[in-house]
């Protein structure tokens, strides 16, 4: 039964970490960028939904649209002055400046928000119901539901609408924009904005479960970098699958050899996962 | 590049190839395909795109390992063999897509070739820069060894490809379309120069689109058709080989 | 090719670098120890960074396993400051070989990621270490001679500028060169990539643990957290890339000259010293991708015009 519950939560969160690789996955399979400030984006867009909690006294879940919306005004702006100044030139160099603004975002983060742990506390936060005899929190379950939706929403973008042709034609060729009339500028910084409100609204969902400081973007950039090669880069829903793959592995890391090495167990899994299958690392870059 | 030309009576087979097949998740690339060069000798290889020589060139080098199949160079089976051990040995490649390395001025691209090359390379970079500029006189480009190796344009880049490959003083020279864009004036240069260092004791093959050139150069000609192996015989049997005509030059003319 | 003058300046600056104890204030010299130290990071790290083109997250784990050596062998077994070092240097390489064997296959941000977890691996290894003082960490001997700690981060600095001198001239330089540019292409030329890979970490990891040694015996004291700070990798990989990575006295320049800024900043708001390093990388990648050494290098024909072709370049 305990074994049983640990796996339930596992499954729970890991729909969150599914959440949080979706976006970097998707700027990864499209831009070619690999986003080291990714985990501190998830971190600002859980202090934009802590601050309409706390000041704006809007129910967090009722704030995740609305941060979606801020961080993907922010992620837009963020590629279309920034970013598209650089993309062209080699990884390493996307890497840095990426890495320059994890740092950036950060310390401003502690400057605005100062280092103390936040934690985005509804009424219903601690509440839960039974079912089969497990106990089911209702804010972790409704983060999963949330995570699948997004999930399920991006392939529909992506499958479904000319936006996300476009997006999926410019993943093979930067030219082929242009053939959808779109200028690859605007399409770039959209495609990094829904990036960025992805990880608004794991951010949003995360401080609902764990706690925020500004400093918790590198662990959460590690481990959506894992994810994302685990589920790979083109489909939403195997990069939940990937998420739940490393919720699950955690919460048992974490039953039989105790909770500090969760942050251990997802950096194995990356090497694991790398040196075995090293053609698909490849392949995906 | 003083090298006396071999005197040896009978040539040496230096590679050989034994039904080499690569297969891509199903599709095949190169399918069985087997074949001799030896030494002093020169094989063209022909065939419409996607018919596998890239790939065949590639199983050679080691970028890439034989699904099925052996790679035998000088009488040994070299498949486990990783791509810079059979540069030591002596296999030495053209990139069909250039590769130069941009950090690098002309001459220090050229140089790593003598330094790395065969038996592993010059230990001395003074000598490595020396036989790097003799290539590049030799390939034409004495006059660019300080510029950086981005700034060439197209045909020089292919020189470039074609000295780094020579500098490693190659026992198996495998040149991948270093003729592809060329105008006829530097195409006719082009095949001067390698007729320059045929019967050098080296073997070579040659992936080329130029016809012209192929029959000039080649004491043999291969012909490749969706990865199998149609025709392998003196260039002018295989040239006029009605099933050649058919599969290459055929769809050429239309 | 380096002209030689910017071998005779190198030379005049380190031999005047070596008197400074003799004119400077103590704050100064302080100072001076914690520049040269940095210096030496960003160097080392130059070495697989700046010329193999792997950007490594990682590399504060060599200085924290010399830090340890130090402590243990001083503390534990009141083993003299030199064997101290040995001990250190030791355990980084043997790190750096096991470390490196598995993610130096690992291509560009694969290499990269897989270096970012290390630091905190190692600092829960180390918390849990009984020999090391658990989290506690170790108290080394008293030595107050701040000039003696001085000339030997000069020294150390010195060593490994000559030895990223070397391989900037070296068969084994243009090796890890032709890796940066192309590892493929090296390889079908005779490179033997993995060989150069690792063993330009395991170099990188003996300088690191040096400096990560002498800092441990001048600071008496050691902690997972202090021994294990990842904004040690952020400063050293930020210090050469804007110094210029690939280049022999860029990083050198660029930590002097970034470790002067941040001092005086430091001296107003911590915080903004270290968002300022955010914004010098940003910066950096988006006007000089090639580092001040490129800029330098440019000499009096340096105009905007350098930047503007630098963003004409990258830019989509």
């Amino acid at each position: 039964m305990v074994l049983a519950q640990i796996l339930l939560n596992g499954i729970l969160l890991g729909g969150l970490y599914g959440l949080m690789a979706l976006g970097m996955a998707l700027v990864w399979g499209v831009l070619n960028i690999v986003n080291l400030a990714h985990g501190a984006l998830i971190m600002l867009g859980g202090y934009v939904v802590y601050y309409l909690f706390t000041l704006g006294g809007i129910d967090p879940f009722l704030a995740l649209p609305i941060a979606m919306v801020v961080m993907f005004c922010a992620g837009f702006a963020l590629q279309w002055g920034l970013l598209n100044l650089v993309v062209r030139s080699k990884m390493l160099n996307t890497l840095l400046i990426t890495f320059g603004l994890d740092v950036v975002l950060t310390f401003t983060a502690q400057l605005l928000f100062s280092a103390d742990f936040r934690t985005i506390n509804p009424s219903y936060a601690g509440s839960n119901f039974p079912l089969f005899g497990l106990t089911v929190p209702i804010v972790r379950l409704a983060a999963f539901g949330v995570a699948v939706a997004l999930a399920a929403a991006l392939w529909f973008v992506l499958n479904r609408m000319p936006l996300g042709r476009a997006i999926r034609a410019t993943a093979q060729n930067l030219v082929a924009a242009r053939l959808y009339g779109v200028n690859p500028r605007v399409l770039y910084a959209v495609t990094f904005g829904i990036g960025t409100a992805l990880a608004g609204a794991a951010g949003g969902l995360y401080g609902m479960i764990s706690n925020l400081t500004p400093y918790i973007g590198a662990s959460l950039t590690a481990k959506s970098f894992v994810i994302a090669i685990i589920g790979g880069l083109a489909n939403p829903f195997n990069v939940i699958l990937g998420g739940i793959f490393v919720g699950v592995a955690e919460s048992l890391t974490a039953l039989y050899l105790g909770p500090t090495y969760t942050d251990v167990i997802s950096f194995g899994l990356l090497v694991v996962v790398l040196v075995l299958r090293p053609k698909r690392a490849v392949r995906a870059a | 590049m003083t090298a006396a030309a071999a005197t040896t009576p009978a040539p040496r087979t230096v590679i050989e190839a034994r039904a080499l097949t690569k297969r891509f998740q199903g599709l095949v690339s190169v399918d069985a395909v087997s074949f001799a060069i030896a030494e002093n000798e020169t094989l063209g290889v022909i065939g419409p795109n996607g018919a596998g020589k890239t790939t065949l060139v590639n199983m050679i080098s080691g970028t890439l390992t034989p699904t099925e199949g052996e790679v035998i160079f000088e009488g040994r089976n070299i498949n486990d063999v990783p791509a810079f051990r059979r540069a030591h040995l002596g296999i030495a490649r053209t990139f069909q897509v250039m590769k130069p390395f941009h950090g690098m001025t002309v001459l220090e691209n050229v140089a790593v070739g003598a330094l790395f090359g065969r038996d592993g390379g010059e230990k001395s970079m003074a000598k490595a820069r020396e036989t790097a500029r003799e290539w590049l006189e030799f390939t034409g480009l004495g006059r660019k060894i300080d510029l950086g190796a981005d700034s060439l344009g197209g045909p020089d880049r292919k020189r470039l490809e074609f000295a780094k490959a020579l500098a490693m003083k190659p026992r198996l020279l495998l040149l991948d379309e270093v003729m592809a864009g060329l105008n006829p004036v530097e195409v006719d240069e082009v095949v001067e120069l390698i007729k320059t260092i045929r019967g050098q004791g080296m073997a070579m093959l040659v992936i080329e689109h130029v016809v012209k050139a192929i029959r000039s150069l080649s004491d043999r000609v291969m012909v490749l058709h969706h990865g199998q192996k149609i025709a392998d015989d003196d260039p002018a049997t295989v040239l006029e080989d009605p099933r050649v005509i058919e599969a290459y030059l055929g769809k050429r003319r239309t | 090719m380096m002209k030689r003058w910017t071998l005779i300046v190198a030379v005049i600056v380190a031999v005047a670098l070596a008197f400074v104890p003799l004119v400077g204030s103590d704050t100064m010299i302080q100072f001076g120890i914690n520049a040269l130290l940095l210096a030496t990071l960003a160097q080392s790290w130059n070495i697989l960074g700046g010329f193999g083109g792997y950007v490594s997250f990682g590399n504060s784990v060599f200085y924290g396993l010399g830090t340890y050596g130090t402590a243990i062998a001083m503390t534990n077994y009141n083993l003299p400051f030199g064997v101290g070092l040995v001990v250190g240097v030791i355990l980084a390489m043997i790190g750096a070989a096991l470390v490196g064997l598995p993610i130096l296959r690992l291509r560009g941000p694969y290499f990269a990621i897989a270096t970012l977890g290390l630091n905190g691996a190692m600092m829960a290894i180390f918390s849990n270490l009984p020999i090391a003082g658990s989290n506690i960490g170790l108290v080394l001997p008293l030595t107050r001679n701040d000039t003696m700690f001085y000339e030997l981060a000069l020294g150390l600095l010195a060593a490994c500028t000559l030895t990223v001198l070397w391989i900037s001239r070296s068969r084994y330089g243009m090796g890890l060169i032709a890796i940066r540019e192309d590892e493929d292409a090296a390889g079908t030329m005779g490179v033997n990539a993995t060989l150069y890979k690792v063993s330009a970490l395991i170099l990188a990891s003996i300088f690191t643990a040096v400096a990560g040694g002498i800092h441990a015996y001048w600071s008496t004291f050691v902690d997972p957290a202090s021994a294990f700070d990842s904004t040690l990798n952020v400063r050293m990989v930020i210090m050469c890339v804007f110094g210029g990575p690939g280049t022999v006295f860029g990083p050198v320049i660029g930590s002097f000259v970034l470790s002067t800024v941040y001092e005086v900043l430091a001296a107003q708001i911590s915080t903004a010293a270290a968002l300022l390093f955010g914004f010098v990388i940003v910066l950096a990648v988006v006007f000089m991708p090639r580092g001040l050494a490129d800029v330098v290098k440019g000499g009096k024909g340096l105009s905007w015009r350098y930047f503007i072709r630098n963003i004409r370049e990258n830019r989509l």
